[in-house]
Order: C-alpha cells, then sequence, then structure tokens
C-alpha cells in the first residue's frame, strides 16, 4: 500500500517524526514499507482496505517508550492509532479511522505479570493473547479459567476494551478489568482505582475510584493508550454441566428468552446464554456452493431441506453450569422444569469433572480457539464478515421485534440470514453476521447498502449498536441523539480538553478531536 | 459461536468432506504452546521450531483453523488429511512460505512484523521447507 501521510503533515516532517520513534524503540521495529501498511490494513475491508490506510507501525516495548512515543506524535502532530494485537477483525482489524495515522503496535508488550490463584485475578499486558494467558495457565496448572470471544488470537485486554463478550459467567469481559494504567495523550501516567495510591495491593481488586471511575473511559476510546490492566478470573470449577435444547421454529426464540432471562437475571444460569440461529451451525460446514450454488438468497425450502437432512432446529440453546456436582444438579432441574412447560424434547446432558480432559473448540469452558474465523472460507474467495450487533431487552417481545425487523430488511437485500442473540443479563446482544466476498465488488456494494439501512432502521425502532466497524463509527454515533446528540459533544469537549492536539485515535468511535473534525466524512461509509 | 457447530463442522460428514477420501479426522485435544523464545526478536538464529509453535501454533496445530482448512483443501486434492498440518508438508518452499504469511492467503490475515519479525519468518520458512520432497534427493 502506498504511503499516505497524516493530514497536514509534510513528508520532511513524517521521516522526521519515524526516526525519533526509531530512537526509542529501535530502527526495527519501525515498520514504513508498503507491504508493513498492507499488513496494517483491514483484513476483511468491504472493498479496498485504501479507504483507511495506516502510513507505518510503531511497536514500543515498555510503559516509557509509549510515553515516549506519544510525546514525540505530539511533536510532530503525528496521530496514532492503538491496537492490542491489531486482530479486530469484522470492526477494522489494526486498520485507523482517519488516513495516515501511524499505528501503535503494543503487541511486544506481552507480559502476564501476575497470576494470583488465590484472588483469581491476572495481571497482564495489551498483548498478550487468550492463548498466551490461557497456555500460561495451564503451565503453571494456575486452578483458572478464561472467557474467550470467537478469535481467541486476539488480545485479552484489547477485546475487553472494545467490549467483547464470551459465553461464560464471565462473558462480559470488560466488566472484568480491574484497575488500568494507561499513557494519557500529553505523555503523563495514569493508575486507575486503588493503583492511583502507590503499591496498593487492592489494585486489581476493588473495581472504583475514589473519586470518579476512569476504568472503562478507557474502552472504545481515543483517551489514552492502555499500558496494563488487572482481569478477574473465573475460579476453575469442579464440575460443569452442559444441558443442550434443539429449538424447532423461529418464533420459538419469544419464549425462550423469556424463560432464559429470569434464570440468568437470578443466577441460577451464570453465563451469557449464546443462542445461534440455523446458519450458525452449517457456516463452517463447508462452502456456500456445496449448500446452494445461486448468488440469491437461500430460500426458506432449502433451509428446511438442510434442517432436515442434517436434524437441526431452528435454533440451538446450550447452557453450561459450573461448579459443584450438587448445586449444578438443582441448577439443572430448575432449568429443565422451566424448557419442559414449552418443549418437550428432553435436554442433552453433558458432564465435565476435574481431570477430565476439555472438550477442544469449547468457547464456553474457556478453551481459545481461531476455528470460528472458518466461516471465511462459507462465501468463498477472500472471504471476510462484518457483524450488525444491536442491543435489544432481554424479553420475547423485543428480541421477537428485532428479529422480524432486521431479518426483513435482511432478505429485501437478497443476502441469507445468519442471526445470534448472546443474552448477558437484562439485554441480548443481537450479532448479525453478513459474510461476503472482499473480490466482489456488487457483492460488497450490497453489503454496505444493507448495512446503512440495518443501522438507520434498527435506530428508528429505538435501538443502537454496542460496536461497530470503522466505516460505520460515525453513522452509529449520529444515532446516539439524545439532547442534540450530547454524549458525542461531551466526548469531543474530554478529547478536546485532554487531547488539544488530537494525537490518540482520532475518529475512534465517532469523536473526533478539534484538530480533525473537519475530516470525519472521509473514511464513513 | 457455539461448541456445538464447532464439533459438526470436524466431525459431522459435510458435502465438501463427504467427496475427500479418507474420511474426516478426529477432533485432537488442545495442544499447549511453546513460550515465546527469549532473545532479540530481530537477530537471526531463532529456534525455528519454538517460534512455528508460539506463532503459527494458534491456527496451524492439529485442529487449529488453518490445519481444518488445509485438511479440507489437501482431502479435495486426493492429498492425504495429514497434509493439512504444515509440519508433514515436503512441498513447501521457503519463499512461498514467507510469501502466505506476509500476504495472507484465503481465511489467513497477513503477518506483521510484530507478530512475526523478519528473522522469526527466515527461521519459519527453512524449518517448513527442509522436508525434501518425496522421490527426489
Amino acid at each position: 500500500m502506498k504511503l499516505t501521510l497524516p493530514p497536514r503533515v509534510s513528508p520532511q516532517s513524517f521521516d522526521a517524526a519515524l526516526k525519533a520513534f526509531a530512537g526509542v524503540v529501535g530502527a526495527g521495529w519501525v515498520m514504513s514499507s508498503d507491504a508493513d501498511r498492507d499488513a496494517y490494513a483491514d483484513a476483511y475491508a468491504p472493498g479496498s482496505a485504501e479507504r483507511w490506510p495506516a502510513s507505518a507501525a510503531v511497536a514500543p516495548a515498555s510503559v516509557e517508550e509509549v510515553r515516549a512515543i506519544v510525546r514525540i506524535a505530539n511533536e510532530y502532530k503525528v496521530p496514532l492509532w492503538p491496537v492490542a494485537r491489531g486482530k479486530n477483525l469484522g470492526y477494522g482489524t489494526a486498520a485507523p479511522r482517519m488516513a495516515g495515522s501511524v499505528v501503535l503496535d503494543m503487541g511486544r508488550m506481552n507480559r502476564i505479570l501476575e497470576l494470583d490463584p488465590k484472588l483469581a485475578y491476572a495481571v497482564v499486558e495489551p498483548g498478550v493473547g487468550f492463548f498466551d494467558l490461557h497456555d500460561e495457565v495451564e503451565r503453571q496448572k494456575a486452578p483458572l479459567w478464561l472467557s474467550v470471544p470467537g478469535n481467541g488470537w486476539g488480545s485479552v485486554i484489547g477485546n475487553a476494551l472494545e467490549h467483547g463478550i464470551g459465553y461464560t459467567p464471565y462473558g462480559l469481559h470488560a466488566r472484568n478489568l480491574c484497575g488500568i494504567e494507561a499513557v494519557l495523550p500529553d505523555g503523563d501516567l495514569l493508575r486507575t482505582g486503588m493503583g492511583a495510591m502507590k503499591d496498593n495491593p487492592a489494585w486489581h481488586l476493588f473495581p472504583m475510584n475514589y473519586g470518579p471511575t476512569w476504568d472503562l473511559a478507557f474502552s472504545q476510546s481515543n483517551l489514552g493508550v492502555v499500558t496494563k490492566a488487572g482481569l478477574w478470573m473465573q475460579p476453575a470449577p469442579e464440575t460443569s454441566l452442559e444441558l443442550t435444547w434443539d429449538i424447532p421454529n423461529e418464533e420459538d426464540i419469544g419464549w425462550v428468552i423469556d424463560t432464559v432471562t429470569p434464570l440468568k437475571i437470578a443466577g441460577v444460569i451464570d453465563q451469557n446464554v449464546f443462542i445461534p440461529s440455523w446458519l450458525g451451525k452449517i457456516v463452517v460446514l463447508g462452502t456456500r456452493k456445496d449448500f446452494w450454488d445461486k448468488p440469491t438468497a437461500m430460500p426458506e425450502w432449502r433451509v428446511k431441506e438442510l434442517l432436515k437432512q442434517y436434524q437441526l432446529g431452528y435454533w440451538r440453546v446450550s447452557i453450561r453450569l459450573y461448579g459443584d456436582e450438587s448445586v449444578n444438579k438443582a441448577k439443572a432441574e430448575v432449568i429443565k422444569a422451566a424448557f419442559k412447560r414449552h418443549l418437550s424434547a428432553p435436554a442433552m446432558e453433558s458432564w465435565w469433572r476435574q481431570g477430565d480432559p476439555k472438550p477442544p473448540l469449547d468457547l464456553a469452558l474457556g478453551t481459545p480457539s481461531a476455528v470460528p474465523l472458518q466461516m471465511s472460507d462459507w462465501v468463498g474467495g477472500r472471504g471476510a464478515h462484518l457483524g450488525f450487533s444491536p442491543v435489544v431487552p432481554a424479553t420475547g417481545e423485543h428480541v421477537m421485534g428485532q428479529l422480524k425487523r432486521s431479518r426483513k430488511i435482511i432478505a429485501d437485500h437478497d443476502v441469507d440470514f445468519y442471526a445470534s442473540f448472546t443474552i448477558g443479563g437484562r439485554f441480548a446482544n443481537n450479532v448479525n453476521m453478513l459474510m461476503y466476498d472482499r473480490d466482489n465488488a456488487a457483492q460488497v456494494d450490497n453489503m454496505k447498502k444493507l448495512f446503512n439501512a440495518l443501522i438507520s432502521e434498527t435506530a428508528k425502532a429505538g435501538y443502537g449498536e454496542y460496536r461497530t466497524h470503522l466505516g460505520w463509527m460515525d453513522r452509529v454515533m449520529d444515532t446516539f441523539d439524545f439532547n442534540d446528540h450530547a454524549l458525542r459533544r461531551f466526548g469531543e469537549k474530554v478529547k478536546d480538553a485532554l487531547d488539544p492536539n488530537g494525537i490518540i485515535a482520532p475518529g475512534k468511535q465517532g469523536i473526533w478531536p478539534a484538530a480533525y473534525r473537519a475530516l470525519q466524512k472521509e473514511g464513513a461509509e | 459461536m457455539s461448541r456445538f457447530l464447532l464439533a459438526v463442522a470436524l466431525l459431522a460428514p459435510t458435502a465438501a468432506f463427504a467427496a475427500a477420501p479418507g474420511g474426516v479426522p478426529e477432533l485432537p485435544p488442545y495442544q499447549v504452546r511453546t513460550a515465546q523464545p527469549a532473545g532479540d526478536r530481530l537477530q537471526p538464529g531463532r529456534d525455528p521450531k519454538a517460534v512455528f509453535e508460539h506463532s503459527c501454533g494458534y491456527c496451524h496445530f492439529p485442529g487449529g483453523m488453518g490445519t481444518n482448512l488445509l485438511t479440507k483443501q489437501m482431502m479435495m486434492l486426493k492429498r492425504p488429511p495429514s497434509d493439512g498440518v504444515l509440519t508433514n508438508r515436503h512441498d513447501l518452499l521457503p519463499d512461498y512460505v514467507k510469501a502466505v504469511v506476509r500476504n495472507g492467503k484465503g481465511a489467513m490475515p497477513a503477518q506483521t512484523r510484530v507478530d512475526l519479525t523478519d528473522a522469526e519468518l527466515n527461521a519459519v520458512a527453512a524449518y517448513l521447507a527442509q522436508k525434501p520432497i518425496k522421490g527426489k534427493k
């Protein structure tokens, strides 16, 4: 990818900034060739990755190096786009929102600083991936479990800061963060919570500040660069019991939600309950043409045939319980009785006990995997996906409304319907997976139109997204419209106060610093 | 992504797999990766096996995403399913390995020089290519 300079930065000044960065990290860790820019591009870009081009990347190895880089960036007015491991696939990978930003790749800061089995927490740097932490837990035989997302290749902290979701009792990853260290846009260094006191041993144990609490102000944020964080982990349970039901019909999702939600809120179910629709079960079985060889959306009759052939329900619900055997058995009876009111089929039951090998690829047992990314093989070519992810109240009524609305819009655009609902407590997170071949221009164009229609129609109905791709960050921020977009106005005020040069992640989540606010239409879909 | 669909993906016969010879390999247990070897990652002489396991094992151990997709491709080419594991291959050339790592291929995204330094990539490329092609010297 050819060089795109940061706005208003001359080639000479840019070179000088890179030289100064190299003075901090060493020349080998400043990456600015065409090939490097390609490697930091959005691997799943809908269309050309050159819409969100990085100019270079710099990879520090310590907090002091991060501080020095931030100071240099201010001096040369070269904006930085911090990434933890840069594996935010489906949301932009490592690519920056604003063209010409330098990726601040935190991947070399990959130390696991603490692993405390007694109080069940870890302290990690942003470069620590789910695989890294999992493998270290295994090596130390620490009685701790992770909560992992679909792509375990990414960063533990990065995923939590992006509000990623997993499928265990610790599945709301941002909630697991406790005590953050962040380099501020002027190079200053902040520790939140009890860490604001030097050497306080409760830093990663008490989740609030004395005064306002800032931890999550650094999530989906451009207010600083997180350099380490505490992470609460799940104590390894004695046993785990999985109850699974195939749910035959589409409209059954209503009673399923109304059955699961009260049990989740009451604590009978601890985990985030993931409920994928039929295509979720087919999509990694092969490629699309094995099942439907036309470019048009798979019709209902074909769906029915496939469900019959593979003996699948329209939805599948797996509820996993964690803890002592007697407690799990008692909880299972409560859950089974609740399901029996709607479904005569018994649950399939599967026990795991301490000492048993964990079934491979079971994300609800906290084993990381990148296998879900296999779905990019479904469409063929350079397969990719975007996730349209609104949040709705976890009631059958809201979920059915959301399902019907998005389903119609997706059908109107002649695209296969592939949805899931994750019940995280009082809310349900609806992910609509939109898969496309990056090199099929017509398909990409249709997908963009579909994405825009989904955002606007869902907002009209009163719901918003929890996370989105670079190209839609502004459009989604536009939907948060209370009191003339008070959230964005507040974000901009804070941004300008803390980061007058707009150096850290301009445009992240639709918050633009004054210095670059005029550029917000560029790269927006 | 549910456990179920992942298990089904690997264990159930499918249109693509059913057409391939030899059936579908069994799902192996999770394999803990080697820790990243100590030392300067920019200098030559990196331990190639350790680097491969640490930096490529996420996907290229048995049961990983890369192995699963390559296994399917190999079976469709009437090659043994075991050729889906890169360390079993006899036909990899260093430049090919480097090109795939830096440019990506299919579901595999391009790897940055933080993911794998040039020194590490050189070591891994030589390591994967060192096996002689069958039937030749």
